[in-house]
């Protein structure tokens, strides 16, 4: 019998759902002051007439985003797919470093992309010297920004729905291998079912990075014909400073990935299957898995390659001056206070909204719950920053000194999304299939969480915290007006260096920051199974 | 609960926490961008050089962007804790003085250097650099000469520049073309088109792109050769000269009206034109100073070849031109 | 006595509604059997508290069950599988049938007598996913015991076992139910376990329970 999300099967969890409300109203508030105080300060100054043409810049940035989130839902589908099969020496490796994709700075990427793919990269290089031409120059337009966005998110999809995999239920999977299921039967019977409920979120956050990706889109597109509304919002605020100009784009930006936010939740959770991940011993068919083997080494090559060659350029570009550099152990430092206060903020919220997300069987409340997390991610970067400035300084507070919790607020709020795709899917299959039991049981919500949604969450939160941290690790957009140089994060210093002709302490600082973000991956998820699942 | 708030912040964050000054002696807070402030840039050399001297704190606050720091005084006000923001330029000058906020620096700047007298009454330049594309002799063995040559190279021959709307230099590259060809800009950003291989937000990226080989040439200053000159004792780097002459960056910073330390503000900029404030800046900013250092200053620059001829624009041009300027060239490039 | 009277349901879409009038006695087992699909599960959920009848009334000795949410009717759940939380112990299973707030050496005291009395020894440590199905079935009586609801609801408990645990978890409920004087409500498709243990016994047919 399938299991429903139903008022009776479901144990009423007041203080859950009202914890949810509180928070999703709360996001929601603060994005709400944050355009509020830009319109404040805006006042009765009227700015420029808007010279942007929304309707054009929308639907380029739409076909892009699209385009991007097809693409990387069917990449991160087959290479989940590869990758739960095959069994290989290093394969936790190669899952951490593709999980890494997404929380590794874009343009770090998007140079490792430009070291593989690019007009001198290692590819044409090859090409030149094997055949005496050149393949030409794929990494540029709509096609980079493409392979650019595939990369950070087809991986990071590819990373989450390996997750649900690895969770189905072993006897399920022994039913099958019974029934000497095919290659094609075994996805579409077992595996799809247990990939679905994580698709829509999936979809909402790569469309919004897609949507809003900004220094990316410049670098690779190739000129102004490829462009996002964030450039545009950009320009306002920053150019122009025309901030009321800015709210209504950022209003425009905000209402059309609502729009998305809302399809994507439409659709029904799907309650995905549970399990402790085991090696299987159930192999595919011959096809199947020299498709696999295919599908795994493509990505190595087209997603694995660059982020590689960071690491490569990190290495010749030597680690010894930036190694004695006081500034970056303190920049290291900082980042990971900032990454763990971040990472543990975003558990604190998401386990807040996807519990009480969970404990509701009411498909529009749960929406509701989810959308202004969500919603956070469309606010333009550039108009959060200079909303908490004007919220800071009208709180009284020093805009230095509010500086750190400012930015590890920012931060959780903008890995909350991943957060919440993260653990929501096992949040409701645990509600709908261990339902009853919990409620005939009479167990209380605490009981309900230290005694089962916790230990059979372990290795999700693992991932959920590898991937906050790691999203926290530094960006400070946030405080882009603050005024704070002896506040240093490891990407800022790479930047600030990128920005003064440093670029080998750029490139050194890329691939530490890389090889951080890869044991994050492989390291926390194990980590926290461990601990979850100590017998109890 | 203000005070408790800070408090509590402190604790927390004792490491990032702004210096707490000593009551005795006054602090000048300048604004500016980070990279100026940074450990490797101008700032800490001009702090210690002026706190010698001066029996005063000098306290840097970086925003990300110079525009950002004029931004954040224009947010703040006349309750701004700054007394002087270092680090605008010419570009945005003319809008920096029109929001009311800068005093006059009654400074005689008769005795700089630089390309043409300067004449402002509000703004004093620090340092100043031509805007100019840069090639590396090992793959270019003939750059052009000026933007139509570069417009006739065949199609394959890239250059990497930046966004008007986002980047300083990107803004100077469009005034530059505006004053060296007028109405014919347009013409001449249609022409480039092809060559554009992408329009990144930041310098960094377009230098990266070139650095890297993606790009013959990245939009950049004259000055930039002198970077790998002398930290990486790379002596292929060049700046690619125009026959139309070049528009120059000069970097400028005023005093704020709402400052309490007119004085202090007032002999900062006095030391930061100085020789002794000027030859810290070229091997840190890597621009060249406005003052003739003579032999202080980095052989080095010297070698660098500097443009025949300097462009100018106004600042009423630019402000009243700029944003239909920008609207052009993407038109153009579209 | 457990009294159930034209408890009236229909899933959606459902052209006649189920009518269940059914009677149970303490001590007893009532058997309810039916072909597959004919609504046994439909029956165990209304009686649980997990579907909600259109009309009826549920009683147990007078007491009105129908306005009590799940957690709150006075009934122990046992199904075929998913009767344990897989990835606890044992014993913490079992512990899950005591109010959270029972002290720690009183807590771990009634569960070894109540492990000791379904007799599971020595594998409180043991991982549920470990045991065999029988083991499996004797953890969940064992903190049904704790529980100790007046109703205890089987739901194909003995279908996975083999003939000879079979026998003796049969025999160990019946013995529960007469100790404890359970309400036992076992629904089953075996006449074996129906006629070995159960006092009484309805056949669903129609949408409707017959008294066999």
């Amino acid at each position: 019998m399938p299991a429903k999300l139903t008022a009776t099967t479901l144990p009423p969890r007041p203080l859950r759902t009202a914890t949810a409300t509180l928070l999703a109203l709360a996001i929601a508030g603060l994005v709400a002051l944050v355009l509020w105080s830009i319109l404040a300060a805006a006042g009765a100054s009227t700015g420029s007439a808007s010279r942007v043409d929304i309707p054009h810049l929308l639907r380029m940035t739409s076909i892009q985003a699209g385009l991007t989130t097809v693409l990387s839902l069917a990449v991160g589908v087959a290479l989940a797919w590869s990758l739960n099969r095959l069994r290989f020496p290093g394969r936790d490796l190669v899952v951490g470093l593709f999980a890494s994709a997404i929380v590794t700075p874009g343009m770090v990427v998007a140079f490792g992309l430009l070291s593989i793919w690019g007009r001198n990269g290692w590819i044409n290089q090859i090409s030149q010297a094997l055949f005496g031409q050149p393949i030409g120059n794929p990494a540029f337009g709509l096609t980079g920004i493409l392979f650019a966005h595939v990369i950070l998110d087809g991986a990071f999809a590819a990373r989450i729905l390996l997750a649900r995999l690895d969770a189905n239920a072993p006897d399920s999977l022994k039913t099958g291998q019974s029934l000497g299921l095919s290659a094609w039967q075994r996805f579409a019977i077992l595996d799809w079912p247990a990939m679905r409920g994580s698709m829509p979120g999936l979809a909402a956050i790569i469309f919004l990075l897609a949507f809003t990706s900004f220094p990316i889109v410049l670098l690779l597109g190739g000129g102004p014909a490829n462009q996002t509304l964030e450039v545009a919002i950009y320009a306002a605020v920053r150019q122009d400073f025309d901030l009321l100009g800015a709210v209504h784009l950022a209003l425009t930006q905000i209402a059309v990935c609502s729009g998305v936010i809302l399809i994507a939740a439409a659709f029904a959770p799907v309650p995905a299957s549970f399990g402790a991940s085991v090696a299987p011993s159930w192999r595919d068919g011959a096809t199947a898995r020299l498709l696999q083997v295919l599908v795994l080494l493509l990505s190595t090559i087209g997603f694995g390659l660059p982020l590689a060659a960071v690491l490569v350029d990190g290495v010749t570009a030597g680690f010894s001056a930036v190694l004695t550099q006081p500034a970056f152990w303190w920049a290291g430092l900082s980042s990971l206070l900032i990454g763990s206060a971040s990472a543990l903020l975003t558990l604190l919220l998401a386990l807040g909204l996807a519990l009480g997300r969970a404990a509701t069987p009411h498909a529009p409340i749960r929406t509701l719950l989810g959308v202004p997390a969500f919603a956070y991610l469309a606010v333009p970067a550039v108009v959060l920053s200079l909303g908490f400035f004007l919220l800071v300084r009208s709180l009284g507070l020093a805009p230095a000194a509010a500086a750190p919790a400012v930015v590890i607020l920012g931060n959780s709020l903008l890995a909350l999304p991943f957060a919440m795709a993260t653990l929501g899917p096992p949040l409701q299959a645990i509600a709908a299939t261990r339902g009853k039991l919990v409620r005939t049981l009479g167990l209380s919500g605490w009981r309900q969480f230290t005694a089962v949604e916790y230990p059979l969450l372990g290795r999700d939160i693992g991932v959920m915290l590898a991937l906050a941290f790691c999203f926290s690790l530094g960006d400070l957009g946030v405080i882009a007006l603050f005024g704070t140089q002896d506040f240093q994060t490891l990407p800022l210093l790479m930047f600030r260096a990128l920005g003064s002709y440093r670029g080998n302490d750029a490139a050194a600082i890329a691939a530490v920051l890389l090889v951080g973000t890869v044991l994050a991956f492989v390291g926390l998820p194990k980590l926290f199974e461990r601990i979850a699942n100590a017998a109890r | 609960m203000v005070k408790s708030t800070r408090l509590v912040a402190a604790v927390l964050f004792g490491l990032f926490a702004a210096p707490v000054s000593a009551q005795e002696t006054p602090t000048l807070t300048i604004y500016t961008y980070d990279g100026f402030a940074a450990e490797w840039g101008p700032g800490p050399g001009l702090k210690a050089g002026f706190e010698a001297t001066c029996g005063c704190t000098v306290q840097w606050i970086a925003a990300d962007s110079s525009i950002g720091t004029l931004r954040r005084v224009q947010l703040e006000g006349d309750t701004t804790p700054a007394d002087l923001i270092v680090g605008l330029d010419t570009a945005i000058a003319g809008e920096a003085r029109d929001t009311g906020l800068f005093a006059d620096h009654g400074l005689d700047l008769s005795g700089l250097s630089l390309p043409e007298p300067w004449t402002d009454a509000q703004f004093v330049p620090f340092d100043y650099a031509h805007f100019a594309f840069v090639y590396d002799s090992d793959t270019v063995n003939t750059p052009p000469k000026s933007f139509e040559e570069l417009i006739a190279l065949p199609a394959d021959f890239k250059i990497a520049i930046q966004d008007p709307r986002s980047a300083t230099p990107g803004l100077g590259l469009v005034l530059w073309v505006k004053a060296a060809y007028g109405d014919r800009a347009a013409q001449i950003w249609a022409g480039l088109k092809p060559h554009i291989l992408t329009v990144t937000r930041e310098w960094s990226e377009s230098y990266n792109l070139f650095l890297t080989g993606e790009a013959d040439m990245a939009l950049s200053y004259t000055t930039s050769p002198a970077y790998h000159i002398i930290s990486e004792n790379d002596q292929t780097i060049h700046a690619a000269l125009f026959d139309e002459g070049h528009l120059a960056q000069t970097e400028v910073a005023g005093i704020l009206k709402s400052s309490k330390h007119q004085d202090l503000a007032r002999q900062f900029l006095a030391y930061m034109t100085s020789a002794e404030g000027q030859k810290i800046i070229p091997t840190t900013n890597w621009m060249l100073p406005v003052t003739n250092l003579g032999d202080q200053l980095d052989p080095t620059f010297a070698t660098l070849p500097q443009p025949a001829k300097t462009l100018m624009l106004t600042d009423a041009e630019i402000e009243a031109n700029s944003q239909a300027l920008i609207d052009e060239m993407l038109q153009a490039i579209q | 006595m457990l009294r159930v009277d034209e408890l009236t349901f229909a899933h959606p879409g459902q052209a006649r509604p189920y009518v269940f009038s059914m009677s149970a006695a303490p001590g007893e087992i009532t058997a309810v059997s039916g072909a597959s699909g004919a609504g046994k599960s439909t029956l165990l959920d209304l009686l649980a508290g997990f579907l909600i009848p259109a009309t009826g009334t549920m009683t147990l000795d007078g007491r009105d069950l129908l306005p009590l949410a799940p957690e709150d009717r006075p009934v122990s759940l046992l199904l075929q599988a998913q009767s344990l939380f897989e990835h606890l112990r044992t014993d913490s299973n079992v512990r899950l049938g005591l109010p959270a707030r029972t002290p720690r050496h009183e807590a771990d005291q009634k569960v070894k007598a109540a492990l000791a009395d379904v007799g599971l020894v020595g594998l409180d440590s043991q991982r549920a996913s470990t045991l065999s199905g029988g083991q499996k079935q004797r953890a969940a009586l064992a903190r049904t015991l704790l529980r100790n609801r007046p109703i205890l609801l089987l739901d194909e408990p003995f279908s996975a076992l083999d003939d000879a645990t079979r026998t003796t978890i049969r025999d160990l409920v019946l013995q529960l139910t007469r100790e404890r004087g359970w309400h036992t409500i076992l629904v089953s498709h075996h006449a074996d376990d129906i006629t070995a243990i159960a006092s009484q016994r309805y056949v669903i047919a129609d949408g409707q329970l017959i008294a066999v």
